[in-house]
């Protein structure tokens, strides 16, 4: 599984990081996600599932 | 407009409702009419108010508040703009109070919006604000304390009106103990009903908060010190400097979004966990895995701000509706966030639910800029609560509730008894003092890009 995040649609709501923290890190200045890396281990696809799945924004993006 | 554009109107708005957010009605009956929103109109013509869209389903919600090409916030105070009336509906008649209330970047669009969000981001990222927990955790003690052996607390009087209301004052760069002049007059403004009596009383007292606010911003300027009013004082913005009236706008956001949300979560969760002490003790049990599940639910069920106002910018059709240029529309996060289309249970709250995608802080460009504030003080005040008095009972005769719930749904009173045990410490009062003095010399209301740290509180 692939993952990132569309910084044009994120808006900083945080959810991502509560599901995962591991897998998504924010920015110290405005509080906006980024993947930390782009490759999700399997033990981690269900968290970064419900990760996408809680964005208000939806600007989570999985392939 | 000729005889045959009304007639044109009067057809493309509908489907047509008549719901007063202002009214009782919508505070006591909301969910039903959530449902019968959802299930026949979550696009509705709510023929109040001079007439609006009112937008309760979630995906519509969703679909809509994205669209910065066709949704403008702005709140055209000054006449030199397109005239628009920003996110209040009804908005304030009487012009000088309708500029009194002007409620700062929430009421501008791109990119001056962007302009002071960038100026304030590093303020309130959820980095910033993890410096301020020692100081949530020493106000939280202290309003506890000063209850504490008594056996009974006003949640809201006590609690959840302070510790917001504190932390604002520290962040913003004001004197703390000046949280009780602003405290009133930002709960008043949002529970007065705009049909009541007491509404230009109300009006005027928001008039005199805002020269208060003038007055800080003359202060700030003299004695510049760290905080978001200094930012909002040294910003670019639109290429230039905000004035002084934008200065005010600004803070009436950041002390209207500071004050009153937090503080009417909490009150709400804690009046659920007294009606539900199974639930209470299954989140005092396993806090730590609860904790934010929670949290994001208490925001879905209660929605403290209940919506925001928007204006069209041109004719489309969406959703099978047509949209004129100018038409008002209302955004319902707090139905949105009841929609059984996206929530499972939607009137129920699982204190664990999953995939809790709510619009509590709004959604897009306008979400709100407070919202790791919110989080961390709402669990600082919880958790204490949980831990100092667990077995709290709320009176329900004498919980009350915002007459009007326009635009935040919050409790005034939330009064309750509990098993008394020993202070830690001192006073509400006293802890201002101390924390005013750490706040001065470690400079904590500076920007995290300047100032990593945490705060550290002598014991």
């Amino acid at each position: 599984m692939k993952v990132r995040v569309d910084g044009s649609i994120c808006q900083g709501h945080t959810l991502c990081a509560m599901t995962a923290p591991d897998v998504f890190e924010l920015s110290e200045v405005d509080g906006h996600a980024s993947a930390v890396s782009e490759d999700v281990p399997s033990a981690r696809e269900a968290a970064v599932r419900e990760a996408a799945r809680s964005c208000p924004e939806q600007a989570i993006v999985l392939s | 407009m000729t005889t045959d554009d009304v007639r044109v109107r009067d057809v493309e708005h509908k489907p047509k409702i008549e719901l007063n957010r202002h009214s009782l009605a919508y505070r006591d009956d909301f969910e039903p009419w959530a449902n019968r929103l959802h299930a026949e109109a979550p696009i509705a013509w709510n023929a109040t108010h001079g007439g609006y869209w009112f937008i309760s389903g979630n995906q519509e919600v969703f679909d809509l508040v994205r669209r910065a090409d066709l949704l403008s916030n702005e709140n055209d105070v000054r006449g030199d703009k397109r005239g628009y009336y920003g996110i209040n509906i009804p908005h304030d008649e009487d012009p000088e109070t309708r500029r009194g209330r002007f409620s700062g970047f929430l009421e501008l669009d791109p990119p001056e919006q962007r302009h002071y969000r960038n100026a304030l981001n590093p303020y309130l990222s959820p980095a910033a604000v993890a410096r301020w927990q020692s100081v949530a955790d020493e106000i939280t003690r202290a309003s506890l304390d000063e209850v504490i052996e008594s056996g009974r607390i006003d949640f809201v009087d006590d609690l959840a009106n302070i510790v917001p209301a504190v932390l604002t004052m520290a962040m913003l760069g004001l004197p703390l103990k000046d949280w009780v002049v602003y405290c009133e007059p930002a709960h008043a403004t949002v529970y007065t009903s705009a049909d009541s009596p007491d509404w230009p009383r109300v009006q005027q007292q928001a008039i005199l908060m805002g020269q208060q606010l003038y007055g800080s911003v003359q202060e700030a300027r003299r004695n510049p010190r760290p905080g978001m009013l200094d930012a909002l004082i040294n910003a670019e913005i639109a290429g230039g400097k905000a004035d002084d009236e934008a200065i005010v706008g600004a803070m009436i956001l950041l002390i209207g979004g500071g004050f009153d949300t937090t503080t009417s979560l909490t009150a709400n969760a804690l009046a659920w966990l007294s009606a539900h002490p199974d639930q209470r003790e299954w989140l005092i049990r396993d806090w730590d895995t609860l904790r934010d599940s929670a949290t994001e639910e208490f925001l879905r069920f209660y929605t403290p701000a209940q919506g925001d106002g928007r204006t069209v910018t041109q004719d489309v059709e969406m959703h099978g509706t047509r949209f004129r240029e100018r038409d008002r529309l209302w955004l319902s996060w707090a139905m949105a966030n009841r929609d059984e289309r996206m929530f499972e249970d939607p009137h129920t709250i699982h204190l664990d639910r999953r995939g809790n995608r709510h619009s509590s802080f709004g959604l897009g460009i306008h979400r709100c800029i407070g919202s790791n504030v919110a989080r961390a003080t709402f669990k600082t005040m919880l958790k204490a609560v949980l831990d100092r008095i667990p077995d709290f009972v709320c009176d329900p005769d004498g919980a009350v509730r915002y007459e009007s719930t326009h635009f935040i749904n919050g409790m005034q009173h939330l009064p309750a008894t509990f098993t008394p045990s020993a202070r830690r410490g001192p006073g509400v009062e006293e802890t201002i003092e101390k924390l005013q003095r750490i706040c001065d010399e470690q400079e904590l209301a500076a920007p995290v890009t300047v100032r990593k740290q945490r705060a550290k509180l002598a014991d």
